[in-house]
């Protein structure tokens, strides 16, 4: 397992057997547009996430996984066939891209058996079956799919999409529009699958979906591997860096002196009735903030990270990327 | 696989509004020859014969047909690359010409079924119990070697580019309908031409606009290699095309 802030072409080994879905040096550009930048990395079974705020390349990166999107350099390969160009391939790989797009003059039990009977599947009605049972559909699947609600639109695409009992199940956003409890049942669908032995890789730019469900992330910041690893190094890779606090105590002014003399502590700003406080370890600050105040006899009425938007580590992460990219150029 | 994918596709475009007011324009020869039978003095022996072929040349060939086959036929792949079903037929272990020809069949099937009405309801009114009413099956079957056509080359269309619609009216509107009448060479590139020689080639009625087209074995070949070229290009457009993530 390697959590590596890494610079460009980065590689990562998430899987210890052979790959299931392996990326090498992996480019895409629209024109002038560099979607994205010299990507590799394996996957393997299991769950794995793609963090990333919009527009970093997530997408693009599935589509080509999927085989649905050509790389403009490098290769793409799933269950060690090349990915694009290769229908075969799909007997073995299901997809659920993020457009809510489903056949609306078809009933749910239609739209899906249609996907069964596509897939060649020997009996399409049993796998129909099963696989709306699956995704919690049974209640609506006789029901015209154009007037399924966006949730309903992403679980029946779900079931659509593993009727064919498939090996490697690609998701792009899937809790999109899903209520809290569907997406709770989605998060317990798809661990049941990868404890079945499968590879579900899916995409977010939620960290608190990427937490509940990515037991392996790959951080996709501006069309590059930022980082990746299990969530917990990601997590704490996240949190090593300079971080701000909001503190509101009764005496502003004292315990922005108390805080200056502790070592986590790297700068204090007096904003308004609140202090700015900077540090660059955000486990002892947290620790050792009430403590020094209760050293002061100070109250402290808040502390609250102000800077804890799923935008701010990235820009945090990209800064790294460039770091490392202009180092090693 | 082909039968399930047209199926679903006629389900698809069969609903849309569009359908409804192409059945309101099939109507329209009809009523005009309604409105003929009624109000017509049969002072020319051949009088009805003339406008029937008339009729189902100009106005059933040169429009119903041609803005039948371009709506449905950029509509039947295209409505699945504008909303991104395309997936669901991409991502299948399925041969790429499968979904054409099945897209293309069931385009076929709609157009010819549409203009159909025209072409039926224009001759009952007109020339059931005359002489000449064996121009009923000849535009019958020539409208429908022409719908495959239109629909060939409008499916095509759709598949290269997005404004499909737009230029696919130029095409009929410009190329069709003015230019291949009054050049003569360019009949041989006009499925209009196509249209009016194969009916021609089923019928033994005499007509003025009949004896003035193509021939029946050049209108055939012409048809059949249009045909073929422009599914060939669909399946290679198909296998070459790519998903945009775009949402």
């Amino acid at each position: 397992m390697t959590t590596d802030n890494t610079t460009n072409g980065a590689t990562s080994g998430l899987g210890a057997a052979a790959p299931v879905i392996g990326l090498t040096e992996v480019s895409k550009w629209y024109g002038n547009v560099v979607a994205v930048n010299d990507v590799s990395f394996e996957i393997g079974p299991g769950i794995t996430g793609l963090l990333g705020p919009n527009g970093a390349g997530k997408s693009t990166l599935l589509h080509m996984m999927g085989g649905l999107l050509r790389a403009s350099s490098g290769s793409v390969s799933v269950l060690g066939e090349p990915a694009a160009g290769n229908p075969e391939v799909y007997r073995k790989v299901g997809i659920v891209l993020e457009r809510e797009a489903v056949y609306g003059s078809l009933s749910g039990w239609d739209f899906v058996r249609m996907n069964a009977k596509l897939h060649g599947v020997p009996d399409a009605d049993a796998a129909t079956k099963q696989a709306i049972a699956r995704v919690d559909m049974e209640y609506a699947q006789d029901r015209l799919t154009g007037g399924y609600s966006k949730g309903m639109k992403q679980r029946i695409k779900i079931a659509a999409a593993i009727v064919h009992d498939p090996q490697v199940l690609i998701l792009d956003e899937p809790f999109n529009g899903a209520d809290p409890r569907q997406r709770l049942h989605m998060i317990d669908m798809l661990r049941a699958m990868a404890r079945e032995g499968r590879t579900i890789v899916f995409s977010s730019h939620i960290l608190e979906e990427m937490e509940r469900l990515g037991d392996r992330v790959l951080v996709i910041v501006s069309g590059r591997l930022a980082a990746s690893g299990d969530f917990r190094a990601i997590r704490r890779l996240m949190v090593d860096r300079p971080h701000t606090f909001r503190v509101a105590s009764s005496d502003n002014r004292r315990f922005a002196q108390a805080l200056v003399g502790d070592a986590a502590v790297t700068a204090v700003e007096l904003e308004g009735d609140r202090l700015l406080v900077r540090t660059n370890d955000y486990g002892r600050f947290t620790l050792e903030a009430p403590r020094i105040a209760q050293g002061a006899g100070i109250t402290m009425r808040e502390l609250a990270p102000s800077d804890e938007s799923l935008e701010s580590v990235f820009e945090y992460l990209v800064a790294g990327v460039r770091g490392g990219a202009g180092e090693g150029s | 696989m082909i039968l399930l994918i047209a199926s679903v596709t006629l389900r698809q475009v069969g609903r849309q509004r569009r359908m409804l007011l192409l059945v309101l324009l099939a109507l329209v020869p009809v009523l005009v020859s309604l409105l003929y039978r009624f109000a017509a003095t049969d002072d020319a022996p051949d009088g009805h014969i003339q406008f029937a072929s008339g009729i189902l040349a100009t106005f059933v060939v040169n429009l119903v047909l041609p803005l039948s086959a371009l709506l449905i036929g950029t509509s039947a792949l295209g409505q699945d690359i504008d909303e991104g079903t395309i997936a669901y037929l991409i991502a299948k272990p399925l041969a790429r010409w499968k979904v054409i020809v099945a897209k293309i069949l069931a385009g076929w099937v709609l157009t010819f079924g549409v203009v159909l009405i025209s072409v039926v309801g224009t001759g009952a009114i007109v020339l059931v119990g005359e002489d000449g009413f064996s121009l009923v099956p000849a535009f019958a079957v020539a409208v429908a070697a022409g719908s495959l056509a239109y629909v060939v080359i409008f499916v095509a269309l759709s598949l290269r580019f997005s404004r499909s619609l737009i230029i696919g009216l130029a095409y009929v509107f410009v190329w069709e309908a003015i230019i291949s009448q009054f050049i003569t060479g360019v009949r041989f590139l006009s499925v209009r031409a196509y249209t009016v020689g194969i009916a021609d080639g089923l019928t033994e009625v005499s007509t003025d606009i009949l004896d003035r087209s193509l021939a029946a074995t050049p209108a055939v070949v012409l048809l059949s290699i249009l045909v073929t070229l422009g599914t060939w290009y669909s399946v290679r457009a198909l296998t070459r095309y790519q998903i945009a993530e775009r949402v």
